[in-house]
């Protein structure tokens, strides 16, 4: 249901867990990733730390592209790339999902107690 | 050990250790507060609580009833959840089990014991939960006819 919930002008995507997952699952594509949360930047200066040619970025860049994990642009003659949300969404909400019941209450006790002291807590003292 | 019958109940237990920023006192009390306690264990985006009623004392029960929304793979379906408090210990431990029906068959029944422990930041929770789970609330059956997809939400709203 989150699937595209922000994909911006990037076509709509259908993404799925085995295609998004095998994607995150490349030590490679994650520095990729790494580097580009900290900003966009062009394809050649991505490049320039990693040990390999430019076509082999690129197509790891391709693989990130087609999840909705990196957007990349051309402008003028050179490539930008940046961190794309729809692909993040979408395994951030994969994994919320399958966290269990007791998971999930214990969050929300977590965001109870995050919550300003309405009162001095009280209401067991009768427990003698 | 051979038996005719294939064995109709899958055992699980699971530990859960969370921190929170709040004095036992406050955490503890979203235990024994039937409001704030129906807020945080109870109500969810996916059903409705129909009633809950709290009696929390040792050898006092909780009762929530609630039905499952629109949308979800098993709306309309009445869940229950029956607990009775085996241990208090004000500020430090609630021990408590139940069973838990899905239209009105049983399809868990655990005990989970939870413990408060003081920390620097403030308290650290364990939850350990021992369950037996029987039909309908694993699914091999469920599984085997197909019905994976229900299964994946089932596995959410019923704890494994």
């Amino acid at each position: 249901m989150l699937e595209n919930a922000d994909s911006g002008p990037m076509e709509k995507k259908k993404l799925n867990p085995d295609r998004v997952f095998h994607a995150l699952g490349d030590p490679t594509r994650r520095a990729i990733l790494e580097r580009l949360s900290e900003g966009p930047m062009s394809v050649s200066r991505l490049a320039e730390p990693l040990e390999m040619t430019l076509a082999a970025v690129v197509q790891h860049l391709q693989v990130l592209e087609e999840c909705g994990l990196v957007q990349t642009e051309k402008l003028g003659r050179v490539r930008t790339c940046r961190i794309e949300s729809a692909g993040f969404s979408f395994a951030a909400q994969w994994i919320a999902d399958r966290r269990t019941l007791w998971e999930r209450r214990l969050d929300r006790l977590g965001e109870l107690l995050a919550e300003p002291e309405e009162d001095s807590p009280s209401g067991y003292e009768w427990l003698g | 050990m051979h038996t005719l019958e294939k064995q109709t109940t899958v055992h699980s237990t699971f530990v859960i250790e969370r921190r929170y920023p709040a004095a036992p006192e406050r955490v503890f009390a979203a235990f024994a507060d039937p409001a704030k306690k129906r807020r945080w264990f109870f109500e969810g985006d996916h059903h409705d609580v129909e009633t809950y009623e709290l009696d929390f004392r040792v050898g006092g029960k909780e009762q929530a009833r609630f039905r499952f929304k629109e949308g979800t793979p098993v709306a309309g379906m009445v869940c229950t959840n029956d607990t009775i408090y085996q241990d208090i210990v004000p500020n430090r431990r609630v021990v408590f089990a139940g069973t838990m029906t899905l239209e009105g068959k049983c399809i868990s029944a655990g005990l989970a014991t939870i413990e408060l422990l003081p920390s620097k930041l403030g308290t650290d929770l364990i939850c350990t939960h021992q369950g037996a789970f029987f039909e309908g609330a694993d699914g091999p059956e469920m599984r085997e006819a197909g019905w994976r997809k229900l299964l994946e939400k089932l596995d959410n709203e019923f704890a494994k």
